[in-house]
């Protein structure tokens, strides 16, 4: 009780709407799982800006006589069939698959929010129709779009973005809309509507900051689910162009022979499921710590 | 309620009708076609496959009968119009790949297999997720939340091909207990693929769960009830769970449908002849038919899945009303 | 609605639920295997079981053992009498009259006539029937007219039943390969009332086929597998073996662990990172494959319409780096014609010279690869092919200091990209359909729907068609020496780099399984000694 109270008269004493993150961040940092897994992301971040400085070896420095040796000191993750290191490729692969991950969610997120406040706050007539799109986009085979996308854009990373936008959008746009559905009800949304304000100043002041949390709790589960579509379209053969690897298609260069060189996924996988875990843990204790309605437990 | 349905059903058919149109439009435009193999097809050969499946017609605009000025067989003398009006007869047409079969067939063999498929992990799913997400939530902020979570979250961390070689690696190889794939008909087929399909719902179903029991566990009747002095597991169970799980409900509908299609990686591992991978198969075969064919199927599944869960959700929650 | 209450919904779903176990519960599977099955995976659905219409190599495994043609192939692939007991060839070449065996039954005990043959081939043709593999038989006179609606009397076509046992065959010019086009599915004998009778496709079916092979089709279950069962009637030595099942697997690495629990006998691919890891395996075993692999340059582009630059990319690769790379017992070439077929030259052909390659480099206008455009080289998806791509991207780095860029696309769009407007450096594979070196030849000629290359040369097309109507092998030899020469010495439009290899896994317990080049998958042998 003691603690609770404590909380009270702080929030007091500083703006309502700063306190509000306070109380947030604070609440995070009692999470241990959030805790620990925002290191190990700021960490993986960091290494995949100095990858170059971090890699024994190139990525692409072909060494035949070293082909599929199993991890040892030199090559700490062993090498691959071509006798590339497998621990440069892994830290290479970090930086493709966060930039993937990072990027993705971030475009996904920008057309998914916009596309659903927009459905959300309109309502009536023009909501039905934008969602029955989304409906639509839903059930559409992903897969043709991002063949035909690849044709256009070329194989390179560009059309990857592109096509996993595109693809995962759409679910954005639903949390979204839900979020500013419940928002849009609140007396002081209807009340700022009622005196006649602007529709643009309603979303950018009232609706968006009000629903800015689960934004970002959606921001921290598209990123490995990005992750995790790109390294799906590797194992159908739709995913990044040689040279470059991503976690997913080294693990799916491996996946084959899983049973005669179980290090050729071991690492890589190992790689996807910490991340993917620490962003996932991640988010379900920011989104326990902005939501105000847990605020007494 | 009927008329509710019905009333459900025709709505969804302009939405159908325009995905349907879409999904055709950007097939045809996405190079490479049925008949394109490495081996080159004479030019008077490939003309009479054409003509048998009426690929000699342009895909959407007939110019040649612009320049006969019949104006009707513009759009009438196209692929898409010729597709279409079978669609309307409920023809879905025969597959260009799989010479000997129409997609009905197909869907007809392989949809029971994917079903029963996503039968079995659904309900691993409801029975894992559902406990899970209770004991987090009771449970908040506890060491018991923490595990019961990161249990549910490990099913979503891993690519579904890297699970289902884990499964195989770990329970045929090492273990031999199960088959590595194969669909025999036994248990024994079933356990390993279930698993692998079903990690990820466990995951889905369990963070909900945990979420709209912990607003629910605030809510001012559950406070009331435990001031009346009831038994607390009664108090959970009856007022807590029960109304938590509609949210869980909710999500069930396209949840399901997304098993049940979603399965390629699993199906493809674990060589089970369900439907879910022929939306890969059929794109990179552009088995064009097929392509439309099994499309529909999931719009379809999508959209009976979610009139479902409004009917129960109806049924649970009187305070609904189905108009 | 209040009536709707909780409980009742959940005793409702509750019953829905058992009703729905005790529905899909099946008894537990039996585990009494019929001791004289045979187990072996194909890689995917039999696309059809009607030989007018099959064209790829699944529908193949399935469809040489239910049916046999006039002729058929030795373990080395020499042409032996089949349905056919003997034949007759003219003096020019022009005419084949085909003997058959007289004791020959359909599996429904109807005999087999020379009428079977006319009809097949008349379906093969008919336009209707849009068959892929039609232009098998356009060496016959009038066949392609047939084909292409410019004639619509079949009986103008040069394929006729003398009698219920002898059939007689007139071509256009002599073919030297004519023969061995009878040992190809698409040419066996229909059975005219079958087809007619339940019609096309329904008369594939177990219930309904009729077939002369040493199987019956017993069952198919789409997706899943096809059951072979031995023919009481065919007019050979019988099968050792009663059934034989066919498991669709997609997924090689599953097959293989299937194969390794013990669930199938044979599986014919093995992922190209682990063959060498089975090389030593008691169960492996490796033949040769009629199968050339090649990177092919489009000569209308820069900069590969320099002879010089494509005779530099060619020398500047050590071909043996890849096939110690694939380990699957491949055979480096420089040649193009396959071991195993008339004509294999491995002599001819630019071999591996780092100094003559930077000099033509140097020569064509791009000392140490300085100007030299950025292209890229394409392959369609698949593992193998990227190991490869990356690999020859490296030797060219290395050796001529050139920078390729390397593009892969999904195997449709890559087919459509290479047939519409080729990119200047590609790769493509290409399998013998018959075992005689016009297969394989033919593909470069400037009338050849297959050259992606856009090379034409006069000289070339001229010796091929000589090949192809010349009846003395050593005459034909010397005729596809200078025509090899012409294509990877002196012009290059291609690059060839290695002669494909089958790897197999069979279980020891199994006999009578032999690998043969065209990797025909024969059944009638395997005997099972568990």
């Amino acid at each position: 009780m003691n603690e609770v109270t404590q909380k009270k008269s702080n929030s007091r004493s500083s703006s309502p709407a700063s306190s509000l993150w306070q109380d947030a961040w604070k609440r995070l940092f009692k999470n241990k799982a959030a805790v620990i897994s925002l290191f190990y992301i700021i960490g993986i971040i960091l290494v995949a800006i100095f990858a170059d400085v971090l890699a024994p070896f190139s990525y692409e420095v072909q060494s035949p006589e070293n082909r599929l040796a199993f991890p040892n000191t030199t090559y700490w993750m062993g090498t691959d069939i071509l006798g590339r290191d497998l621990f440069s490729r892994v830290i290479y692969g970090t930086r493709m698959s966060m930039s993937v991950g990072i990027i993705i969610a971030f475009c996904s997120l920008i057309v998914g929010t916009i596309y659903g406040s927009l459905s959300g706050y309109a309502g009536g007539q023009l909501d039905n129709i934008l969602m029955r799109v989304v409906d639509i986009l839903y059930t559409f085979p992903s897969l043709l779009l991002i063949i035909l996308i690849r044709v256009i854009f070329g194989p390179g990373l560009f059309g990857i973005f592109l096509a996993l936008t595109i693809v995962e959008w759409v679910s954005v746009s639903r949390i979204v809309r839900g979020q500013i559905l419940q928002v849009k009800e609140m007396a002081y949304v209807e009340a700022a509507r009622a005196v006649g304000v602007k529709h643009q100043i309603i979303i950018a002041r009232h609706i968006l900051p009000n629903i800015l949390g689960p934004i970002i709790v959606t921001l921290t589960f598209e990123i490995p689910a990005a992750i995790l579509s790109e390294s799906f379209l590797s194992f159908i053969g739709l995913g990044l162009q040689p040279p470059f690897s991503s976690w997913g298609s080294l693990a799916n260069d491996g996946f084959q022979a899983f049973k005669s060189y179980p290090y050729l996924i071991f690492f890589p996988g190992m790689a996807i499921f910490l991340t993917v875990l620490a962003f996932n843990l991640l988010g379900d204790g920011l989104r326990d710590a902005l939501d105000p309605k847990l605020k007494n437990t | 309620m009927l008329l509710f349905i019905l009333k459900r059903l025709f709505i969804s058919i302009p939405v159908i009708f325009i995905l349907a149109t879409l999904t055709f439009c950007i097939m045809r435009v996405t190079p490479g076609g049925p008949f394109d193999k490495d081996k080159a097809i004479p030019p008077e050969i490939k003309a009479n496959i054409e003509a048998k499946y009426h690929l000699d017609k342009p895909p959407f605009i007939n110019t040649p009968a612009f320049h006969e000025k019949k104006w009707i067989n513009i759009l009438t003398e196209t692929q898409y119009f010729y597709y279409m009006k079978g669609l309307a007869r409920g023809d879905l047409g025969p597959s260009y790949k799989y010479l000997g079969r129409s997609v009905t067939d197909i869907i007809r063999d392989s949809l029971p297999v994917s079903v029963e498929l996503g039968f079995y992990a659904a309900l691993l799913a409801f029975l894992l997720g559902v406990p899970l997400g209770i004991l987090a939530a009771y449970k908040h902020n506890t060491w018991i939340d923490n595990a019961a979570m990161f249990t549910a979250i490990s099913g979503i961390t891993l690519p579904s091909f890297l699970v289902a070689a884990l499964l195989i690696y770990i329970f045929s190889i090492k273990m031999g207990w199960l088959p590595a794939g194969l669909w025999d008909g036994g248990w024994e087929y079933k356990v390993l693929p279930t698993i692998a399909l079903g990690l990820r719902p466990v995951a889905i179903i369990a963070r909900l769960m945990r979420t709209s029991m912990l607003d629910v566990i605030k809510a001012d009747y559950v406070r009331t009830a435990r001031a009346k002095g009831l038994n607390e597991v009664w108090v959970i169970l009856k007022h807590v769970v029960k109304n938590s799980l509609i949210p869980v409900i909710t999500i069930s509908g396209p949840l399901i449908a997304g098993i049940i299609t979603g399965s390629f990686v699993i199906e493809h591992v674990f060589a089970i002849p369900g439907i879910a991978k022929h939306f890969i198969l059929a794109v990179t075969n552009r088995d064009y038919t097929l392509i439309m064919g099994v499309t529909l199927v999931y719009a379809v599944l999508l959209i009976i899945a979610n009139i479902l869960v409004d009917v129960f959700y109806a049924l649970v929650d009187p305070r609904i009303k189905l108009s | 609605m209040k009536k709707y209450s909780w409980t009742r919904v959940s005793w409702i779903a509750v019953i829905l639920l058992m009703a729905g176990l005790i529905f899909y519960a099946k008894p537990w599977s039996k585990k009494s295997l019929p001791v004289n099955e045979f187990r072996f995976v194909i890689a995917s659905e039999p696309p059809t079981l009607d030989w007018s219409l099959a064209t790829d190599n699944v529908s193949a495994d399935i469809i040489f053992n239910l049916m046999e043609g006039l002729v058929q192939y030795d373990a080395d692939l020499n042409v032996q009498p089949a349905l056919a007991e003997k034949w007759d060839i003219s003096k020019d070449g022009l005419r084949y009259t085909f003997y058959l065996k007289k004791d020959v039954v359909w599996s429904d005990g109807n005999p087999l006539t020379a009428y079977d043959f006319v009809y097949g081939w008349q379906r093969l043709l008919d336009p209707k029937t849009a068959s892929e593999y039609a232009y098998f038989l356009f060496d016959v006179k009038n066949a392609q007219d047939y084909n292409s609606k410019k004639l619509s009397d079949f009986n103008q076509v040069g394929v006729h039943a003398k009698d219920d046992h002898t059939l007689v065959v007139d071509l256009w010019h002599p073919a030297s390969y004519f023969l061995t086009l009878h040992a190809f599915w698409a040419t066996f004998p229909l059975r005219k009332d079958i087809v007619e009778k339940f019609g096309s496709p329904q008369w594939t079916e177990p219930a309904t086929i009729v077939t002369c092979g040493p199987f019956k089709l017993k069952a198919w279950e789409h997706d899943y597998k096809v059951i072979l069962e031995a023919n009481p009637l065919y007019y050979g030595a019988k099968p050792k073996i009663q059934t034989a099942t066919a498991y669709i697997i997609n997924e090689d690495s599953t097959a293989l662990s299937l194969y390794e629990t013990g669930k199938v006998d044979l599986i014919r691919r093995i992922p190209p990172l682990l063959i060498a890891r089975y090389k030593n395996h008691p169960d492996h075993r490796s033949g040769p494959f009629l199968r050339g692999y090649y990177y092919g340059m489009n000569v209308l582009k820069k900069p590969f319409s320099d002879v010089r630059v494509r005779k530099a990319f060619s020398m500047a690769i050590d071909r043996t780096q890849l096939t110690a790379l694939l380990q699957g017992n491949q055979i480096p070439t420089t040649s193009w014609v396959p071991k195993g077929m008339l004509g294999y030259e491995p002599e001819v052909g630019l071999k591996f010279d780092l100094d003559k390659a930077r000099l033509l480099l140097a020569q064509a206008g791009y000392p140490n690869a300085r100007g030299f455009p950025q292209i890229n080289m394409a392959y369609d998806t698949r593992d193998d092919n990227k190991v490869i791509a990356e690999n020859l991207q490296q030797q060219w780095k290395q050796n001529l200091n050139i920078d390729l860029g390397i593009e892969n696309q999904e195997w449709k769009v890559y087919i459509k990209q290479l047939q519409t407007d080729a990119p200047p450096l590609w790769r493509l594979g290409w399998g013998a359909d018959f075992p005689d070196p016009d297969n394989f030849l033919n593909l470069f000629t400037s009338y050849s729907g297959n050259n992606l290359t856009r090379w034409k040369n006069k000289s070339y097309d001229a010796f091929i068609e000589a090949g192809a109507k010349e009846q003395e092998p050593s005459k034909r030899l010397a005729i596809y020496h200078k025509a090899q020469k012409i294509l990877t010495e002196e012009e290059v439009p291609i690059i060839p780099l290695f002669i494909d290899a089958q790897n197999v896994l069979i279980k020891p317990y199994i006999t009578g399984y032999s690998l043969n080049a065209m990797a025909i998958n024969i059944l009638k042998n395997v005997e099972i000694h568990k």
